[in-house]
């Protein structure tokens, strides 16, 4: 498979998918409708992609006796899901279901809950104010922090005021111009990307 | 190698401020804040029986902070009657909007396919915000449990966002920018967004410029939105230890600083 | 209790003892973590995607258009051979291209122009006194923006506009470490609620 082939499907399709914007005809609708189910569906297919590149890594890391134990139990978890699904279904009250409650979610948001140990250690090993800048940025956050809390006196009537009155101005500024950098950014890359300077996404030179 | 080391005594700190606060068990009181009154008021006003598209646009790993904020947000649209249809665009999302939203219709007696109709995953949000706002119906020809989407009383009358008073994203993510930006510039759908305290600074803007039209943010917002539906849920019995923990961190950060400054001098001293 | 807590409770503490130091233990959960969750997005993405908008319209609906996807989507398993992996560029194109057309208008009017618009804001309230918040979003606004253009060196004028928004930055990285270090303490708050409820039984 050359270059230009992908090329011109990019072009293509960047080019319909640009003009349907401003067109409300019947046909321009369908057609978008069409091609947006469509990117679904292909999108559906590269996910499947991502699950056989697991298994096939973790067949080949096996093969080399590496982490053997490990795998075969993730392996184990994998394969469950789906002969539950098939046997049983997705419903609520499945076996797929429970597995999902008491497994999947409590060990995912366990690892997630980590980070608050770890935001802890780092509060107190590297937030320091070492310069004039990290010194608005711990007063910042400080202030969140105190506005937040429920202490009472001043800490819960005044001090919100302050700190929103940051969020809404200072704060959102800062955001809203990285916002409007990335926006520029993204609208030149996708104009690259349908005109073919940006071929990165092809992959190698063949 | 040292088997407790300083981090040890920081993460025990915290164990000890959260779980401590956690069986003393002391309800708080607190200002609501403006931004969780706006939502508040926004769903509040929407004439009864109003059709909400919610969207579970999250992961398992931060349900112990989107549950609290979801139920608050789901107990008050079905409390005031208004219909549902659930959607989902991360796959992780999808079991939890599920179970979310049929355990939220039960406490109220709401029957699924008058009330509320989940609808599930798609993949690829951006195709998948896009293409319901062409045909919600082609885009989910079936619902979650396959079956087909023209079956039920309430989705025989949508047809796309024509039909639906807002879309509320319960997000753990950016995925409430995409609502933004492709379902709300696009269309015209009013965005409302849920989301995790982490999130909040980044909607700031869209709501500054009233792309997005309210917003909640944390186990706080959730709180705050109990207190004025008046119902005892997740987010009010987390509110002792979660101020706890807030000034916890605020004491590490005047010890760290402490020490640091101390040192600098002893430094210059020397 | 019945088996569902016991086993969340159990690959909890599993996961909870990472923060002692890296142990076999935690090894095991982490790999069932990773085995459970792709094994969860192949359903998904079988039964309530392929299934829901592909299979049943395609072959109960004979809605022969969605050939043209299928064909798509399994060019893309073309990467599972060194031999046909270029074959996937085709549908990696038309989801590149398509990508890329809708992007354009997206972040040119719902987000750059949108949020342009917004940051004129009257510098007088109603009553014609200034207002000062007005003025702190625009000055924000374009020193942030100066800090972040590269094509000019940081000095003079431009140079203290820039370090202008750096302060601006700080302020915003503040607000947002306050913000997470919220969003952290909940999820830890949340699992500390089942932990303590549900599986050992302290709290009501």
């Amino acid at each position: 498979m050359g270059r230009k082939l992908p090329l011109f499907i990019c072009f293509i399709f960047g080019l319909v998918m640009f003009a349907q914007y401003f067109s409300a005809h019947p046909t321009a609708r369908a057609l978008n409708q069409a091609i947006l189910d469509y990117w679904q569906i292909v999108f559906a297919f590269t996910l499947i992609v991502g699950v056989f590149s697991y298994l096939k890594n973790n067949m080949t890391e096996m093969s080399r006796n590496k982490d053997t134990v490990y795998r075969a139990v993730g392996l184990l978890g994998f394969l469950s899901m789906p002969v539950f699904a098939l046997i049983w279904g997705i419903k609520a009250d499945t076996p797929f279901m429970w597995t999902f409650e008491n497994v999947q979610a409590p060990m995912q948001s366990t690892v997630f809950a980590l980070l608050a140990f770890f935001v802890a250690s780092a509060s107190f090993r590297g937030f320091r104010a070492r310069s004039f800048p990290a010194a608005v940025l711990l007063i910042s956050a400080l202030l969140m922090l105190l506005s937040r809390s429920n202490i009472g006196g001043f800490f819960s009537d005044g001090l919100p005021q302050v700190a929103d009155w940051i969020r809404n101005y200072p704060s959102m500024a800062a955001r809203r111009a990285i916002l409007i950098g990335i926006g520029l950014g993204s609208l030149t890359t996708s104009l690259r990307v349908i005109v073919g300077i940006e071929r990165t996404w092809l992959g190698g030179d063949k | 190698m040292k088997t407790f080391e300083a981090r040890h005594w920081t993460f025990l700190g915290l164990l000890v401020v959260v779980a401590g606060a956690m069986i003393l068990n002391i309800k708080l009181d607190m200002r609501v804040s403006p931004y969780t009154q706006r939502l508040y008021d926004c769903i509040d006003s929407l004439p009864d029986g109003s059709v909400l598209i919610v969207s579970f646009d999250h992961e398992a790993s931060s349900l112990p902070e989107i549950r609290p904020i979801a139920q608050s947000v789901l107990r008050h649209t079905f409390k005031k009657g208004h219909k549902l249809i659930g959607v989902s665009l991360l796959a992780e999302g999808t079991l939890i909007g599920y179970r979310l939203m049929q355990e939220t219709a039960r406490e109220y007696g709401r029957v699924y396919g008058v009330d509320y109709v989940y609808l599930g995953f798609r993949p690829q949000y951006i195709a998948a915000i896009l293409a319901m706002g062409e045909s919600i119906g082609t885009t989910y020809p079936l619902d979650y449990l396959g079956r087909p989407y023209g079956q039920f009383e309430l989705t025989r009358s949508v047809k796309n966002y024509d039909d639906v008073a807002a879309v509320l994203s319960i997000a753990d993510g950016s995925l409430t920018t995409h609502w933004i930006e492709y379902g709300q510039a696009r269309y015209g759908v009013r965005v409302l967004g849920a989301v995790t305290a982490a999130m909040v600074t980044t909607y700031d803007p869209y709501l500054s410029s009233g792309q997005m039209y309210a917003m909640m943010g944390g186990l706080r917002g959730a709180a705050e939105y109990e207190k004025l539906l008046a119902v005892s849920g997740g987010g009010a019995r987390g509110m002792l230890a979660q101020s706890s923990a807030h000034l916890y961190i605020i004491l590490l950060i005047a010890l760290g600083n402490i020490l640091y400054f101390a040192s600098r001098k002893k430094g210059r001293g020397a | 209790m019945d088996a569902g807590t016991l086993i969340a409770g159990i690959l909890t503490l599993a996961i909870l003892t990472f923060l002692y130091r890296d142990n076999p233990i935690y090894k095991m959960a982490e790999y069932l973590l990773i085995g459970v969750s792709i094994g969860y997005i192949l359903v998904v993405a079988w039964t309530n995607t392929l299934m829901a908008i592909l299979f049943e319209p395609l072959f109960s609906g004979r809605n022969f258009w969605l050939i043209i996807p299928f064909a798509l989507g399994l060019l893309m398993w073309g990467r599972f051979h060194d031999k046909t992996s270029s074959l996937s560029r085709i549908p990696i194109a038309f989801m590149i291209g398509s990508g890329a057309g809708v992007a354009i208008p997206a972040m040119l009017y719902g987000r750059t122009l949108k949020q342009m618009s917004a940051t004129v804001m009257p510098l007088t309230d109603a009553s014609g006194v200034p207002d000062i918040s007005g003025l702190v979003v625009i000055v924000g606004l374009i020193s942030t923006l100066a800090y972040f253009y590269f094509g000019r060196e940081h000095k003079g004028t431009f140079g203290k506009a820039a370090t202008i928004g750096t302060f601006f930055l700080m302020i915003f990285f503040g607000t947002t470490f306050g913000y997470t270090v919220m969003s952290r303490m909940s999820t830890l708050i949340g699992r500390m609620e089942f932990l303590l409820t549900d599986f050992f039984k302290l709290t009501n």
